[in-house]
């Protein structure tokens, strides 16, 4: 058992002995490197290692929590005194508990969430990617500036224990890389770039495919025109469905929903998508971004049906939310996972030919979604269609939908998923959406 | 990771409701009434560590031939404490404690931090940032000089951390029931009380070596309104760096309660908003988010150095209408983004940024400063320990104008009336959009109907120009403003003003 654990469950065997009904601690420590290369030179170079705790306590279903990044003993053990007084003075919750034991019967190793790599790679083969994918960014004609590339890695150590008997550990890598570009001149000016992470090494691209990913969204939009008001098909890209899927999975949170700030509330099991959709939020895809073993109250990772041929088939929940709703967690409590749209069997390609006149979605700005209606309203950038071809560059315009409304008019599904997000999806057509110009 | 690209105002931070938490000064007072007067014994007793020490350690950051070096201590404690459902639901503290060492060697910086204050850790992270150099090193710095702030923006007096739960839990109880009581089709209410006071000792190797304690509270109400199978939410809040006063003098719980039920209620029965140009009124209470992002952002100097901000050679030009005049005062007594001192030491001022139209200032930090050969104008802020400085707003203004408010809405014939938001964002290059809670429709310059979800989208650069009416009327707004991963709280404000054509994104 790793040293960490053994802290956190002596801190369990301190809080219960002071008076706690039931405890949880976790306790977790990392180390991240990241350098910023502008115009060749490291510009910002950080490295460092940090450590947190965290407590929730329970007194006669009343909770209380606590965190701390000072991991002396004693500040630890007042931290615990101090969160019990304070459980007290809260109210009785009858749904509040700790998740009942269930164990994590699968090998976590097989989860693929730590790479050897991490060890080997040294500074200057980082400092070397960063540089070369900046030195590509620049090298085409159309580029005027570089606003930076990075290159960064992170190792953790997670480590959480209860009093309901549950233990359990893991470490995981990430390495992130990116750069931000500038093409256009005078005052119009377009900033993009690309960036890539993954739980493994291996998952990143060469210097060559990111820098041209980088170079081709910036380049994109120049000379970009502002269109018409008009209500038209949008399709959206794979990062714009991941978007998307972003505002989904806070209206399918199990807070949202016993809150009722979510179009979703009472809609299990009814339909509220086309029969083409399938969204499944998978805790156990190996070596994706958002795997993991367990969630932040040690209840094991699965794979949930979201929505399955358009229908609602569950909500997304964590011990509280499950309990006050009569569902079981669904190992979410801290948030969704790699939460995504299958593949349907579309091309790219097809989907753009099916549009006469349109929106190619690459790029959104803003806020702009309320979980409590579904009304999503965003800035919107991307490429007009015409005849089933993309022509022209949109900017400055918005986009607007209700997502009920959006995700039943979904008319095609591409085949062209990634996993390189936590949160993703393949292009999809949605039938219509207003765009606001001139 | 960051995109680096993105700039967001946040109205509600994800911080805010329920994440972090609460309890007075914690260990037994120890650290009550510590304060930067105390000389010495301020960072002897908060992180054992003496003046001695850290001059050693600011010199093992120079040994690769860094030009500068800077130790920031930071302790802060953070509450809180959410009603939800009628009942208190929970509470927490939150300690934060650890050290962040910086090098700088011409336009570059290393960055080391730990949570672990022994000496020797502390220089294993002062050796950490030290690499960004490679030529001989620094034998001799300045010697430290303890200086104290000259400014006390902060209300101290009946501070937050001095309280004990149940006082809290009133307070809270006040603003959860302000908004449930208010109508029968108010149908869940969630009320947080978030505190902090964080304590930070900078030293560097110019010799400064300075401290601040700096309160920060935030009473926030979300209210869910039902009628008819149909659903809304608002959000009310507000706070700053103030005590318990200020809930009884300036704003009550109570009625912060009442303003996100009122908001929610009228959402219930708002339409979607219109889509296309036309005028744009912004309402005074929030719209400073417009401000925030069109001209705080690009007005900060590591996008002139770096090339990035379209504002970047503007310098003297003629930017807005002649009727703007923008400044960031950081000294504005109580306000969320308000500091005595900013994260670098310096003291922070009032900085005009465009004056009667004409572009007179960036904000900036020691580095982007001393790149630009500009006066330092102490806006270098960081989220904590573990991030470096970086240029940033504090409270951001657009002064008051002279025309009545209810004149700039007569003279639209049909157009758009920006009450609430959620938020806004900016690039780099200038395009923002900001996101509308709610809105009303003018027509024959008269406010009609509510409207809800909408977005405003334009170009820094042209809008500035396109404000051509400013009310005598002023509003604040709090946020949470993030650039580059680091999240710093923010106020902005404006009077009520027009903007003569912008893009509304609402339903055709």
């Amino acid at each position: 058992m790793s040293k960490l654990l053994k802290l956190a469950e002596k801190m369990i065997e301190y809080g219960v002995k002071k008076g706690a009904t039931q405890m949880q601690a976790s306790i977790n420590e990392g180390t991240e490197f990241n350098v910023e290369i502008r115009n060749q030179n490291i510009e910002k170079l950080t490295e460092a290692g940090s450590i947190g705790a965290s407590f929730k306590i329970i007194v006669d279903q009343k909770v209380a929590t606590a965190s701390s990044s000072d991991l002396k003993e004693d500040t630890l053990k007042s931290l615990i005194d101090n969160a019990i007084t304070r459980a007290k003075l809260t109210s009785a919750d009858e749904f509040s508990a700790l998740p009942d034991k269930e164990d994590v019967d699968f090998d976590i190793s097989k989860l693929k969430l730590y790479d050897e790599n991490i060890n080997k790679m040294t500074p200057e083969k980082k400092i070397a990617y960063a540089k070369k994918i900046e030195e590509i960014g620049k090298s085409d004609s159309r580029i005027n500036l570089s606003a930076g590339a990075f290159f960064g890695t992170g190792n953790g150590s997670y480590n959480l224990a209860n009093s309901n008997g549950f233990s359990g550990s893991y470490k995981n890598t990430i390495f992130s890389t990116g750069v931000f570009l500038q093409s256009g001149s005078g005052d119009n000016l377009f900033e993009d770039g690309w960036y890539e992470y993954g739980r493994n090494l291996s998952t990143l691209p060469s210097e060559e495919v990111l820098a041209k990913k980088a170079i081709e969204r910036t380049t994109l939009l120049m000379g970009a025109k502002k269109i018409d008001t008009q209500v038209v098909p949008v399709i959206f890209d794979p990062q714009m469905t991941g978007s998307l899927l972003g505002f989904l999975s806070s209206c399918v949170n199990g807070s949202s929903i016993y809150m009722k700030r979510s179009f979703l509330v009472d809609k299990l099991n009814t339909k509220i998508a086309s029969d083409i959709v399938n969204i499944y939020d998978d805790g156990l895809l190996p070596g994706a971004p958002g795997t993991r073993p367990f969630d932040g109250e040690g209840v094991p990772s699965r794979k949930t049906s979201v929505i399955e041929n358009g229908e609602l088939k569950s909500y997304l929940l964590g011990t509280y939310s499950g309990r006050k709703l009569k569902m079981k967690s669904t190992g979410n409590s801290s948030g969704s996972t790699n939460f995504y749209m299958a593949n349907g069997t579309s091309t790219p390609e097809d989907i753009i030919k099916s549009v006469k006149n349109g929106l190619y979605l690459v790029k959104t700005m803003g806020q702009g979604t309320d979980p409590t209606t579904g009304a999503l309203s965003k800035g919107a950038f991307g490429l007009w269609i015409e005849n089933g071809k993309l022509t022209y560059p949109v900017a400055e315009i918005t986009i607007s939908g209700q997502l009920g409304e959006m995700l039943a008019g979904i008319e095609m599904v591409g085949n062209d998923l990634t996993h390189n997000r936590s949160t993703c999806g393949p292009t999809i057509k949605v039938a219509e959406m207003t765009i606001s110009g001139k | 990771m960051s995109d680096k690209t993105r700039r967001t105002f946040l109205k509600q931070c994800g911080a805010g409701m329920g994440a972090v938490m609460a309890s007075g000064l914690w260990m037994n007072g120890m650290f009550m009434g510590c304060s930067p007067q105390d000389g010495d014994s301020f960072f002897e007793n908060l992180f054992q560590i003496s003046k001695e020490e850290m001059q050693k350690l600011l010199l093992v950051a120079l040994s690769k031939g860094g030009e500068f070096s800077e130790l920031y201590f930071e302790y802060s404690i953070n509450n809180s404490v959410r009603m939800e459902e009628d009942i208190i639901k929970s509470s927490s503290e939150s300690i934060s404690l650890g050290v962040g060492v910086r090098v700088i060697k011409g336009e570059q910086t290393g960055y080391g931090y730990t949570n672990d204050l022994s000496f020797e850790k502390i220089k294993h992270a002062a050796l950490t940032a030290a690499a960004i150099a490679n030529t001989d090193a620094k034998l001799k710095i300045a010697d430290l000089n303890v200086l104290t702030p000259k400014l006390q923006t902060y209300d101290m007096k009946n501070s937050f951390s001095d309280k004990h739960l149940e006082e809290k839990i009133t307070m809270v109880k006040e603003a959860y029931q302000g908004a449930k009581d208010h109508d029968p089709k108010i149908a869940k209410v969630s009320a947080a009380l978030a505190d902090e006071i964080q304590y930070i000792t900078i030293a560097n190797s110019d010799g400064l070596l300075i401290s601040d304690v700096r309160p920060q509270v935030r009473l926030m109400v979300s209210a869910t309104a039902s009628d008819k199978g149909t659903l809304s939410t608002a959000f009310a809040n507000n706070g700053g760096r103030v005590g318990t006063d200020f809930y009884k003098n300036n704003d009550h719980p109570k009625d912060i309660g009442i303003r996100a039920a009122k908001e929610a209620l009228i959402l219930l029965e708002a339409e979607d908003a219109p889509a296309g140009e036309m005028p744009v009124v912004l309402h005074k209470d929030q719209s400073g988010v417009m401000i925030h992002e069109a001209v705080g952002h690009p007005l900060e100097a590591d996008g002139v150095w770096k090339g990035t901000t379209i504002m970047k050679d503007k310098l003297n030009e003629m930017v807005a209408n002649p009727l703007v005049t923008i400044y960031d005062d950081a000294t504005i007594a109580g306000y969320r983004g308000s500091l005595n001192i900013d994260d670098e030491g310096i003291e922070t001022k009032n900085v005009p940024l465009i004056e009667k139209g004409k572009l007179v200032g960036f904000l900036n930090d020691k580095l982007s400063a001393k790149i630009l050969k500009h006066k330092e104008n102490g806006h270098g802020r960081r989220q904590s320990y573990a991030h470096p400085p970086i240029p940033r707003m504090n409270n951001t203004v657009l002064a008051g104008g002279e025309t009545d408010p209810q004149e700039i809405i007569s003279s639209v014939e049909k157009g758009f009336y920006a009450v609430s938001y959620q938020g806004g964002q900016v690039s780099g290059t200038g395009k923002f959009t900001f996101s509308v809670n709610l809105g009303y429709l003018i027509e024959n310059g008269k406010i009609t109907k509510p409207l809800k979800n909408a977005t405003l989208i334009g170009t820094n650069v042209q809008i500035l120009k396109e404000i051509n009416m400013i009310g005598n009327d002023m509003g604040y707004f709090l946020g949470t403003c993030g650039k580059e991963g680091q999240s710093v709280p923010v106020t902005c404000g404006t009077p009520t003003m027009k903007i003569s054509r912008m893009t509304v994104g609402g339903k055709a």
